[in-house]
C-alpha cells in the first residue's frame, strides 16, 4: 500500500513519513494479519464478524476480575447476609468499572500504548514507577489468592496444592507460547465464558425467585458493625476495579492493534463483559445464599475445601462439583490476565519489546515476567503454614486502597488533548469518573483508617 | 495520535461519510501493510512529549499518593496483627 500522509503527532514527535514504509518488526507483521481481518469484515459489512474479531480485552478485564477471590467474596457476602443490598449492588459496581474500563479501552485505542508507557512518558516517571509498583505489589497479592482458589477448587476433588501449582503454571506456559496475541487472546476467551459455572451453580441451588426479586430494592442493608460494614464495600469494591484491570485492557487494547474506528466495538466488547461479569458475580452470591440458613458454616478453612463442600452438604452434589469447578476457572483465568498485565507493566516501564506477538527472544522481559510472577505467588501456596485463608481475603482490599491513584492517572490520561485530541473524555464522563474515584478512595481509606486504628486500640473493636 | 479522526467507520458514523465521499479513499490510502502509522513499533518505540503540570497539579498528586501510601500501611500493619 502506499504511504501515509498523515502529519506526525506533536505529542509524539514522530518524523513524518512519506518516501518508504518503516522497519516491520515480527510483531507488526503479526499485528498486520489480525488487523487485515478486521478491515477485509469492515469493508465488506460483516457485522458479525466484525464484532467478532473486535471483542477481547473488554470482556478478559471484566471475566479476568471475576477471579478466585472475588467469587469467594460474593458467596462469603451471600452466606453472611442473603441477597438484599447486594444483587442490586454489583451491577452497580460494574457500571463503574464499566466507566473506567472503556477510558483505557479508548486510550489504548487511540495512543495504541499501555498505561503504564504512558503515564512514565507523559506524567513522568516518578508517577510510572508508582503505578507499577502499586500494579505488582497488589498483582502478587492477587495471583496468591488465584492460586488458594484454584486449590481450594481442586480440594474439592482431593487434589493437593502441588496440583493446583502444576495447572497453573501450565496454563501460563501454554498459552504463551504461540508467539500470537491473537491465540492468546482467544484460547483465554474461552476459558473465561466457564465463568457461567457459577450461573449454574446458581441455578443448582434453586434459589427463591421472589426473594432475588424483592432484592433489587437494596433491602435489607447488611447488618453489623460499621467496620464490617466498611471491610464488605472495601473487598465488594476490590472484586469488581482493580488496578491491573486497568493495565491490562489499555495494553491489550493496543496489542491487539485497536484503532479510533474500532471504539464502538470496544465499547460493547466491555459493556457485554461488565454484564456477563455482573451476572455471574450474582449467580455466586446466590449459590453463597444458599448457606445462609446454616450461618455460613463450613465455608471457613481451606483444608475442608471451603464453600464447594458446604453447597454439597446444602444443596447436593452438583451444586458443590460446579462451585469447585467455577472456582478453579475463576483462578485459572485470573493468573493469566494479571501475570499478563504484570508482564505488560514490566515491557513498558523499562521500555522494551511488550507484546505477544513478539517472539520470546524479541520480548524476554515480557515473557520472563509473565512466567516469573505467576511462579513466584505458586510459590508461596507451597509454603507450609503460610496464611493463605488471610492473604485472599486481603488482596481484594488492598487492591481497592490502592486503585485512587491508577484511576486519577487514568482521568488526567483520558483527558489529555495532546494524546487524545477529539477521543479526550467529555465533561459528563468526568463527572462520573471523578464521583467513582471519590467513592472507591473514601470506601478503601474509611476501612483502612477504621481498621487500623481499632487494631491499636484507639477506637474500640 | 492527537490528528482529529481521519475518517469514521462508516456503519456508525454515516453522516461523516455522507460529507466527505473520500474519507474511505483516503483512509486506505494511510494504511500500511493494514496498520495505522501510528501503530507500528518504529513509531510506539518513540516516547511521547512530557506534559507539563502545573503546580497545584502536582501538589495534589503527591498529596494522594503520601495518602494511599500511608493507608495501605495502615492494612498492612492490621492484616500483620491479625495474623498473629
Amino acid at each position: 500500500m502506499a504511504a501515509t500522509k498523515a502529519s506526525s503527532s506533536p505529542a509524539l514527535g514522530l518524523p513524518p513519513i512519506r518516501d518508504g514504509e518503516p522497519p516491520l518488526t515480527h510483531e507488526d507483521a503479526a499485528r498486520s494479519v489480525d488487523r487485515e481481518r478486521v478491515y477485509s469484515a469492515r469493508k465488506h459489512s460483516k457485522r458479525w464478524k466484525l464484532l467478532w474479531l473486535l471483542v477481547g480485552p473488554g470482556i478478559l478485564a471484566m471475566l479476568g476480575e471475576n477471579d478466585g477471590p472475588s467469587m469467594i467474596a460474593y458467596a462469603s457476602d451471600g452466606a453472611q447476609y442473603g441477597l438484599g443490598f447486594f444483587v442490586p449492588f454489583i451491577p452497580l459496581l460494574f457500571l463503574m468499572a464499566y466507566v473506567c474500563q472503556e477510558m483505557c479501552m479508548r486510550i489504548g485505542a487511540v495512543t495504541h500504548r499501555g498505561y503504564g508507557e504512558l503515564v512514565l512518558q507523559r506524567l513522568g516517571k516518578v508517577w510510572g514507577w508508582f503505578g507499577a509498583g502499586d500494579l505488582t505489589l497488589t498483582n502478587l497479592v492477587t495471583l496468591v489468592a488465584e492460586f488458594v482458589s484454584i486449590r481450594v477448587g481442586l480440594a474439592y476433588f482431593h487434589l493437593g496444592a502441588g496440583v493446583a501449582v502444576a495447572l497453573g503454571l501450565a496454563l501460563v506456559v501454554f498459552t504463551l507460547s504461540g508467539g500470537r496475541y491473537w491465540r492468546w487472546e482467544r484460547i483465554v476467551l474461552g476459558m473465561a465464558l466457564f465463568n457461567g459455572l457459577f450461573l449454574l451453580a446458581a441455578i443448582l441451588v434453586k434459589p427463591d425467585v421472589g426473594a432475588l426479586a424483592r432484592s433489587l430494592s437494596f433491602s435489607p442493608f447488611p447488618g453489623g458493625s460499621f467496620n464490617t460494614l466498611l471491610l464488605l464495600l472495601a473487598s465488594t469494591i476490590g472484586a469488581t476495579v482493580t488496578p491491573w484491570m486497568i493495565f491490562f485492557q489499555q495494553s491489550a487494547s493496543a496489542d491487539k492493534g485497536m484503532t479510533p474506528r474500532d471504539i464502538n466495538h470496544g465499547r460493547y466488547d466491555t459493556a457485554v463483559g461488565a454484564v456477563l461479569a455482573a451476572i455471574f458475580g450474582i449467580g455466586a452470591l446466590v449459590a453463597g445464599a444458599a448457606l445462609l440458613t446454616h450461618n455460613g458454616t463450613g465455608i471457613q478453612g481451606f483444608a475442608g475445601a471451603g464453600f464447594p463442600e458446604a453447597l454439597k452438604h446444602v444443596a447436593g452434589s452438583a451444586a458443590g462439583t460446579v462451585f469447585a469447578l467455577g472456582l478453579i476457572e475463576a483462578g485459572a483465568v485470573a493468573i493469566l490476565t494479571i501475570s499478563a498485565s504484570t508482564a505488560y507493566a514490566a515491557g513498558e516501564c523499562v521500555g522494551v519489546s511488550h507484546s505477544f506477538n513478539s517472539s520470546p527472544r524479541n520480548a524476554a522481559l515480557f515473557y520472563a515476567a509473565n512466567i516469573g510472577v505467576a511462579l513466584i505467588a505458586a510459590a508461596v501456596i507451597l509454603i507450609p503454614g503460610a496464611p493463605l485463608l488471610s492473604i485472599a481475603l486481603n488482596a481484594n482490599v488492598l487492591a481497592t486502597v490502592l486503585l485512587p491513584v491508577s484511576l486519577v492517572l487514568m482521568v488526567m490520561l483520558a483527558n489529555d488533548k495532546g494524546l487524545m485530541g477529539a477521543w479526550a473524555n467529555k465533561r459528563s464522563t468526568n463527572v462520573i469518573g471523578i464521583a467513582v474515584i471519590a467513592f472507591v478512595g473514601l470506601c478503601g481509606a474509611a476501612y483502612g483508617i477504621d481498621s487500623f486504628l481499632q487494631t491499636v486500640h484507639l477506637i474500640p473493636a | 495520535m492527537s490528528t482529529p479522526p481521519k475518517t469514521r467507520d462508516r456503519h456508525h458514523d454515516a453522516p461523516a461519510a455522507k460529507a466527505d465521499p473520500h474519507a474511505e479513499e483516503r483512509y486506505e490510502d494511510e494504511l500500511i501493510m493494514n496498520l495505522e502509522r501510528d501503530q507500528f513499533v518504529a513509531a510506539t518505540s518513540q516516547p511521547v512529549a512530557r506534559a507539563t503540570l502545573s503546580a497545584r497539579t502536582t501538589t495534589a498528586l503527591w498529596a494522594l499518593r503520601v495518602f494511599v501510601v500511608l493507608v495501605s500501611l495502615m492494612v498492612i500493619y492490621t492484616f500483620i496483627d491479625q495474623l498473629q
